[in-house]
């Protein structure tokens, strides 16, 4: 029921023939996830075609297990590379669910961690700690945030060196118990991988995350609010339509994220706005609604005007 | 309302509509004022023993009594009668009441439902003030409830079937004087049921005898071995040999094995005197555990269960006895009462039936017996015949021992119906093996072992325990040869005490 | 002789895959397994040296057994146990244990018997091993 069920079984069950491929698709059930990931993410086309490949190749890769064409044990860390909040966790944790149907990885579960979780301050300090996380990761996907980190190559002694040894020993001996998902941006990862060659060529699957469009944006941000029962007025979408194009060229522009924090910010100044009215009488319709000026109050547009 | 408490949790195939028992349970008929103390005789329904609409409270003790009146006998009146013979009531009205808060000693009959399936018999709640008790003494708790009342001639027979014992008072008690996690922890022994036996045959071997038996199944592979109920200080066998040889045989086992082992020594006897005596003799010597039977009486189990928790030592109960007022349904204590009084009392172990065994002992009603000496909290479950809500405030937990007629060809089913926190006593399982003591004992221990690998493991043990069995003999032959022994014994009789309520799989709530 | 302490001593020694399947039993409960390891496996002896703490929050049996693995390669000729907490209220104590790496050769126990006053005896059980020093006992150094 527990360890064999899961990513033992392919091996062990009696080799077949002949295979229904519809029902195995079905039966796994990554067909949901797959549905899931296109409903949840707006755009990202690369991406999604990249995991449904992936996602074939391994569907293709149990039958032929059971098949009795092979026994390795397949390689499946990942590097995952593009700007922050281009939905690299959130495609973590499905890569996580369909490996887990797929009986890749027994359990399931994403341990997201950065540098600090993984490398100590002092000497013994680090391989416990990245052993600590290890072990919690086991049967699931270990997510490393910002790899690059690990590898300080102006100092000899960094204790990342330490970390990324188990790291590279792990992946290599245990690629059975758990999936290592190398995460961060791509000209970074790229100097990373150059100086790091044992990752290189442990990873499977690279796949990068472009930065959404302009469109995209504004309808993750609508899709946001929906979710959350706002709106923005038709005056506000065009203020945000702005914001959007102003806000991009700033530094630390963070696709998805940025927008979220933008909204928060435009909600409470929604709320500053309708309180300022001790007097009125709200409709729900008012209480929904996002007006251009709760937009237009941003500094992004105050840093624009004084730039220009 | 009560009844409607009790409808929504019963269980369909009780025949009494609701009706008749909403009809049965309206009226108050109390009598109040200067009326209720005239010299004469009273009907006890009038005296204030008969109060429908009383609700418990919480610091109540609530007794469920299963009454069969005599023919012709009002059920409510027999009710209102036990409640007031239980409590402040006499055949006659008395003034003196009128010199005491008497409303609220009287205990109060508060509802009475007739039986499902049972024709004449009757189950009537009845609450009780706090007051009424002494704190931590089952002697005054038993004396109030069972005291007198059960020669009552208007009923034909009555049976204690459930007591609700209010936190307030749980708290009065010590409780189980080691309890299931401490005694787990000495022992080192986790994880799996502990397993023992009884010393066979039970009576006339010599102390040196005694100790062989003892010595054989402990280096086989038990936890422990047991005196029996009746083994005290005899003829053929003073108590002090048997400490001895017993303890000689223990040490011998522990070197052998590198495991904690006891043996039950039993330390029953005539006077308190000479049970402190033995008691304190089996501590000099080191054992762990020590013994008495219930006929010993509730105080001595008291003292004795103090005595336990000052000295370190696990006490074992065995209820001898106990089948002269638990077996009948109609008349007497039910044994999950006893159970519960014994939880109070603070043994540590407690026989509670087997359910595949030789000795009574149905399921649905044992898993309640279990449930009480083990859970903290029991909620109210009919079909296992408990009528309360009860907490135990953190009392320890009673370790139930099984025993009686049951092998390792069972070893599936007695995990299934007792769970993993419990003793296995294989008495003629162990000693009547066919290659000797030590192979009995070993058959017993590799078949529990390999039923919890399995069950850990997952697999499906209840139904696939005879080939779970049947593999772990390939590599144990003393297994082997005690499932082919025993392999066909069973103990397939009607049960004399089952639950009243049954549960069907058509609730329509 | 074969110490029989722990849960699984009397079945034929535990395979790593099935020493796995007991700790997913653990960790499916929320128990926390701990590696256990000592030369002194006197039947008192409660206290055997810890393997680091015990292992929370794992979801997986792997974690254990690469614990495990690296404590055999630094104490294999040792005892070794695997004990799993329970921390749930009323509880709060071990669960499951059981040795899953035995010394090549156990000599067991002595027993010293101490006659006293009557009849009575005093006895003392002390590991063979014992008799030399800890981290010398089963043919180390």
């Amino acid at each position: 029921m527990s360890m064999a069920a899961t990513a033992h079984d392919v091996s062990e069950a009696a080799p077949t023939d002949q295979v229904d491929l519809r029902r195995e698709f079905n039966e796994v059930g990554i067909g949901e996830v797959l549905d899931q990931l296109d409903r949840e993410l707006v755009g990202l086309k690369p991406v999604k075609t990249r995991i449904r490949e992936i996602a074939s190749l391994l569907l293709i890769e149990r039958i032929r297990k059971r098949m009795n064409l092979t026994s390795d044990v397949p390689t499946l860390h990942m590097s995952f590379t593009g700007n922050p909040g281009t939905g690299k966790t959130t495609v973590a944790l499905r890569i996580a669910s369909i490996l887990h149907k797929l009986g890749f990885v027994r359990r399931g579960q994403v341990v997201s961690v950065t540098r600090d979780e993984l490398v100590g301050q002092y000497i013994g300090h680090t391989a416990p700690k990245t052993k600590e996380i290890l072990k919690k990761a086991m049967g699931g996907v270990l997510f490393i945030d910002e790899a690059y980190y690990l590898h300080r190559p102006d100092n000899e002694r960094d204790y990342g060196q330490e970390a990324i040894e188990i790291l590279l020993q792990v992946m290599e001996s245990q690629r059975e118990d758990l999936v290592v998902i190398l995460a961060g941006y791509g000209d970074r990862m790229d100097k990373f991988f150059a100086s790091n060659p044992g990752f290189r060529s442990r990873i499977a699957h690279h796949i990068d995350f472009p930065d959404y469009t302009d469109d995209e944006l504004l309808a993750i941000a609508e899709r946001m609010l929906r979710d959350i029962n706002y709106k923005f007025s038709p005056d506000a979408r065009e203020a945000f339509i702005r914001y959007i194009g102003l806000r991009k060229v700033q530094p630390l522009f963070s696709n998805a994220r940025s927008i979220r924090n933008a909204l928060d910010r435009i909600r409470l100044r929604q709320a500053n706005r309708l309180v300022a009215d001790l007097d009125s009488v709200l409709t729900a319709d008012d209480i929904i609604s996002l007006e251009a000026s709760d937009v237009f109050a941003s500094r992004v547009f105050l840093k624009a005007s004084s730039g220009a | 309302m009560p009844q409607n408490d009790l409808m929504a949790r019963s269980i369909p195939t009780s025949r009494c509509t609701p009706q008749e028992e909403t009809s049965m349970n309206q009226h108050s008929m109390t009598v109040r004022g200067k009326d209720r103390y005239k010299s004469g005789v009273m009907e006890y329904k009038k005296m204030g023993y008969w109060e429908p609409d009383y609700e418990p409270k919480d610091t109540d003790i609530i007794a469920l009594f299963r009454v069969t009146p005599q023919d012709g006998v009002d059920p409510i009146e027999a009710s209102a009668a036990v409640a007031g013979e239980s409590s402040t009531a006499t055949w006659t009205v008395v003034w003196t009441d009128r010199l005491t808060a008497a409303e609220k000693y009287r205990a109060k009959c508060y509802r009475v439902d007739p039986v499902p399936n049972s024709p004449g018999q009757y189950f009537a709640y009845i609450a009780y003030d706090l007051d009424l008790f002494e704190n931590g003494s089952i002697a005054n708790l038993s004396a109030s409830i069972i005291g007198n009342v059960f020669g009552f001639k208007p009923l034909k027979a009555l049976r204690l079937e459930d007591m609700r014992l209010p936190v307030a008072y749980v708290k009065t008690f010590q409780g189980p004087a080691t309890g299931i996690v401490v005694e787990r922890e000495r022992m080192d022994k986790f994880g799996r049921p502990l397993l023992g036996a009884t010393v066979k045959p039970k009576l006339g071997l010599s102390g040196r005898n005694y100790g062989r038996v003892v010595y054989e199944a402990l280096k086989g592979g038990l936890d422990f071995t047991k005196d029996d109920e009746n083994i005290n200080s005899q003829p053929f066998m003073h108590w002090r040999e048997r400490f001895l040889y017993c303890m000689e045989a223990v040490n011998k086992a522990q070197a052998a094995s590198g495991e904690i082992k006891g043996t039950y020594l039993n330390v029953t006897a005539g006077t308190m005197e000479d049970m402190y005596e033995r008691a304190e003799f089996a501590k000099e010597l080191g054992s762990v555990i020590i013994m008495i039977d219930l006929v010993i009486g509730y105080t001595a189990i008291q003292s004795m269960a103090k005595w336990a928790r000052r000295n370190d030592m696990i006490l074992h109960l065995h209820r001898a006895g106990h089948s002269t007022y638990t077996r009948q349904r109609s008349h007497g204590v039910s044994f999950r009462v006893i159970a519960k009084w014994m939880r109070l009392a603070g043994v540590d172990h407690i026989h509670a039936g087997t359910v595949v065994g030789k000795l009574e002992g149905d399921p649905a009603t044992t898993r309640g017996y279990y449930d009480v000496c083990r859970e903290d909290f029991n909620p109210t479950r009919l079909e296992h015949g408990v009528f309360f809500d009860q907490h135990w405030a953190s009392l320890n937990r009673l370790m139930p021992v099984a025993s009686g007629g049951i092998h390792a060809g069972q070893m599936h089913q007695l995990l299934d119906h007792l769970g993993e926190d419990v003793i296995l006593q294989f008495g003629g399982g162990t000693i009547g093996h066919p290659m000797g003591i030590q192979a009995g004992a070993t058959a017993n221990r590799v078949a529990l072992e390999a039923m919890i690998l399995a069950r850990n493991e997952g697999r499906d043990y209840l139904h696939e325990g005879p080939e779970i069995l049947a593999k772990a003999a390939e590599t144990c032959t003393p297994l082997k040869s005690a499932l082919e022994v025993w392999k066909n014994v069973t103990f397939n009789y009607e049960s004399t005490d089952m639950p009243d309520y049954v549960p069907t799989p058509s609730v329509a709530m | 002789m074969r110490i029989t302490q722990g849960c699984f001593s009397f079945l034929p020694d535990l395979t790593d895959e099935q020493i796995s399947r007991q700790v997913q039993y653990c960790l499916e409960k929320g128990w926390a397994v701990n590696i256990e390891f000592t030369d002194d496996p006197h039947p008192r002896n409660n206290f055997w040296e810890m393997w680091g703490l015990p292992m929370f929050d794992l979801r997986d049996a792997a974690g254990v057994l690469m614990e495990l693995t690296e404590c055999r390669k630094v104490y294999g000729d040792r005892y070794i146990r695997l004990s799993a907490f329970d921390s749930s209220h009323g509880w709060e104590s071990v669960r499951l244990s059981f040795i899953v790496n035995r010394p090549k050769d156990e000599p067991g126990f002595r027993l010293d018997r101490h006659e006293v006053a009557g009849r009575n005896i005093r006895y003392t059980t002390t590991p063979y091993a014992a008799d030399r020093p800890e981290g010398r006992r089963y043919g180390g150094l």
